[in-house]
């Protein structure tokens, strides 16, 4: 049963994207939407239920363990929010005349193509399909930044698929040295070793000298994918020239997939070169990231693109949680991958909604919006009170956790460097939303009744930002172990 | 054939190789620069073909098939089409100077031959030169994309750069899988031909070059 579903859960979101080409009724194609969605997370609960009871399950390239099932929850629970919230974004949008009601079909059809080319990424355990996935999810979301058809939109699609592209052909050239060490290493007999988990059992045995170079192709390709400074160069263009439904999963789940990659290398490595070094290349790019982030957070009059500058700098945290190892820092790693991801997608709706609401993007126009939509200022609030690590919100844990382990292992220039920027970042942050949220509103803002579709989908978002911020659940904490386990070893 | 003869072969072919991303970098010309880059899969398609036979791994034969067709026939065609349809005989223009990109790819190939001499045992699994050649290829595409403000050289670059990934790959005593082989250029497709789409776009809406577009700053 479960090994089946392991097939089923990437056809369900390519099932329903097929079911939308024969529709161009937008109420229909919601329904499809959130119901395609609502299975997908249905289906990934059934999956994490079998894997707590029966250990990890594989069937063909595809394979879930306790790592796989972080990100594919992450995942799967994005995109159903994602699905509510565009009934009333996409209405929204229409009928400002963003988005033009026939182009709704494709919209949905791509969103759908998207999803399912994250999943196989998140489910590869052939490390040729986890590549080939992860160039998947490069296609169909540029064409989804580029969506609206402005030439601000295309010029940042571009930029994307350009960069990415570029950086994954190095994940997978990384990806051929590390086959290249697997058959060295076993002759013929590693004729079947492609997959990760077989690579895994003979991975203490490979040349180091191959695998360390290939590791670094790895962190340089997915890492420019994940957003890593310095090839993160695509990420604020794409992140906020994108419809925010788009922007949402791009920020949220589509870079910790990309992360994922770079971790199933980072356990061959590990195993091959011993953990010190995977260890030191993630801290470096995660302080790089944290450090270039922070003067864009601070000087940033865009909205979307502050948003996208703060990925930068969460993504690095989890490198650096990644790289200042052990137990502690790779659960708070993990945990920080899911805390930033439900967090940056509620961050984006709220933005989105504010957004409409004045019709610009200029953080200088979005005054008073707790006047003018008090729920989706509160939740704009709550966001980025949780985006910039204040209790009792999820990301105060999770970077308590990073902190405390490079703490423990007495990295202390780069925990120096770390605190600075988060105190830094804080008040910037602080400073741009306060701005927004108080005040006199401009006399741009509608004042229009807030849509209900939206204010569910953050709803759902908040409260599981707020649930993982005062405890982690049994089940979620057994899973995080187990994860933990398999990298640390 | 012995196996120095399929090494000889294998490193002769790098060298042309080599010399076809010379003339990428230096192409003064868009079309040369396509020309060369078709070239380029044409050779890689002959290693695969000398692969094959040397090795009787008949998915090496499939693999040199689908690159001849695919990267030295459809993809060149389609940038030649693309080309064709912007009705623009553009030059290319480098952001630095050609002798500077020059120089830097001579230093890139050979720090891609110092560092493949360092590993040592690895080298077995590889046929040949064809490790290094194959980094070379790979940085001097991104180097081509980075010193290139037009869409189509920008292309170029990309599939050079994948050129050299496939000619590892084909080198690896175990290659890669058909089945990855395929998919892998399948997405390349895929991707080339969104982007061509994109380039076409902007050129008839704005009338620009899309990798020339920048708007989108700070």
């Amino acid at each position: 049963m479960a090994e089946t579903l392991l097939w089923v859960l990437p056809l369900v979101p390519t099932v329903t994207a097929l079911l939308m080409l024969t529709t161009r009724d937008r109420r229909i194609l919601s329904g499809l939407d959130v119901a395609g969605s609502a299975v997908l997370l249905a289906l990934t609960l059934v999956l994490a239920r079998d894997l707590v009871a029966g250990g990890p399950q594989a069937l063909g390239v595809f394979r879930v363990d306790d790592l796989g099932l972080v990100f594919l929850i992450l995942v799967a629970v994005l995109t159903f929010a994602v699905s509510i919230y565009q009934v009333g974004w996409l209405r929204q949008a229409v009928a400002l005349g963003n988005m033009k009601p026939e182009s709704l079909r494709p919209y949905f059809a791509l969103v759908h193509g998207f999803v399912a080319t994250m999943v196989v990424t998140v489910l590869a355990d052939n490390l040729g399909v986890l590549w080939i996935a992860m160039e998947g999810t490069t296609i169909t979301s540029a064409v989804l930044v580029g969506y609206h058809g402005h030439h601000h939109g295309l010029e940042a699609a571009w930029k994307y698929i350009i960069v990415t592209t570029i950086g994954i052909s190095f994940g997978l050239f990384g990806t051929v040295l590390v086959y290249a060490a697997a058959a060295a290493g076993h002759g013929s007999a590693g004729a079947g070793s492609r997959s990760w988990s077989a690579i895994m059992k003979v991975a203490p045995a490979l040349d180091p000298g191959i695998v360390r170079i290939g590791f670094i192709f790895v962190v340089v390709g997915y890492g420019a994918k994940a957003g890593l400074a310095p090839m993160h160069l695509w990420l604020p263009d794409a992140h906020s020239q994108a419809p925010t439904p788009v922007s949402a999963l791009l920020s949220g789940a589509l870079i910790k997939c990309a992360l994922l990659g770079i971790i199933r290398f980072q356990t061959i490595a590990a195993a091959a070169v011993g953990p010190a070094f995977p260890m030191q290349v993630l801290l470096v790019f995660g302080l790089i990231s944290i450090v270039v982030a922070t003067p864009f957070i601070l000087t940033q009059h865009d909205l979307k693109r502050l948003l996208g500058y703060h990925s930068v700098e969460h993504v690095g945290i989890v490198a650096l949680g990644l790289g200042f190892g052990g137990s502690v820092g790779t659960y708070g790693a993990l945990l920080h991958v899911v805390n930033h991801g439900v967090t940056k997608a509620l961050a984006f709706f709220a933005a989105g909604t504010a957004i409409a609401r004045y019709g610009s993007r200029d953080m200088q126009v979005i005054r008073g919006l707790l006047a003018v939509a008090p729920i989706g200022a509160t939740l704009l609030m709550l966001a980025a009170l949780s985006l910039a690590g204040v209790p009792p919100f999820s990301i105060f844990v999770s970077e308590l956790m990073v902190l405390r382990a490079g703490i423990g292992d007495g990295h202390w220039v780069a925990v120096a460097v770390f605190l600075a920027m988060v105190v830094i970042i804080f008040a910037g942050l602080l400073h741009h939303v306060g701005g927004m949220a108080f005040g006199k509103p401009t006399a741009a803002a509608t004042r229009e009744a807030e849509a209900r579709s939206p204010l569910l989908g953050m709803t759902l978002l908040a409260a599981i930002i707020i649930l993982l911020g005062l405890t982690i659940p049994g089940s979620f904490d057994r899973i995080f172990r187990g994860a933990t386990e398999i990298i640390v070893g | 054939m012995s196996a120095e003869t399929v090494q000889t072969v294998i490193d002769n072919l790098g060298a042309l190789l080599l010399f076809t991303m010379i003339l990428i970098v230096a192409a003064g010309q868009i079309y040369r620069a396509i020309y060369a880059v078709a070239a380029q899969s044409f050779l890689i398609a002959v290693a695969g073909g000398v692969l094959a036979t040397a090795t009787g791994n008949v998915d090496l034969w499939v693999i040199a098939g689908i690159t001849l067709t695919v990267k030295a026939i459809v993809l060149p065609w389609v940038l030649h089409w693309v080309v064709r349809r912007m009705n623009v005989r553009r030059e290319i223009e480098p952001v630095i100077p050609d002798a500077a990109t020059l120089a830097l790819a001579v230093v890139v190939v050979v720090l891609s031959f110092h560092l493949s001499a360092s590993l040592g045992p690895v080298r077995q699994a590889i046929t040949g030169n064809a490790l290094p050649v194959g980094i070379s290829l790979t940085l001097s595409g991104v180097l081509v994309m980075a010193t290139r403000k037009t869409a189509l050289t920008q292309m170029v670059g990309l599939f050079a750069s994948e050129n050299g990934i496939f000619f590892t790959a084909m080198a690896v005593t175990q290659g890669m899988p058909l089945i990855i082989e395929i998919g892998v250029i399948l997405d390349v497709i895929l991707a080339a031909l969104v982007m061509a789409i994109m380039v076409l776009r902007v050129r008839s809406t704005v009338d620009a070059d899309i990798a020339d577009l920048e708007e989108l700053r700070g």
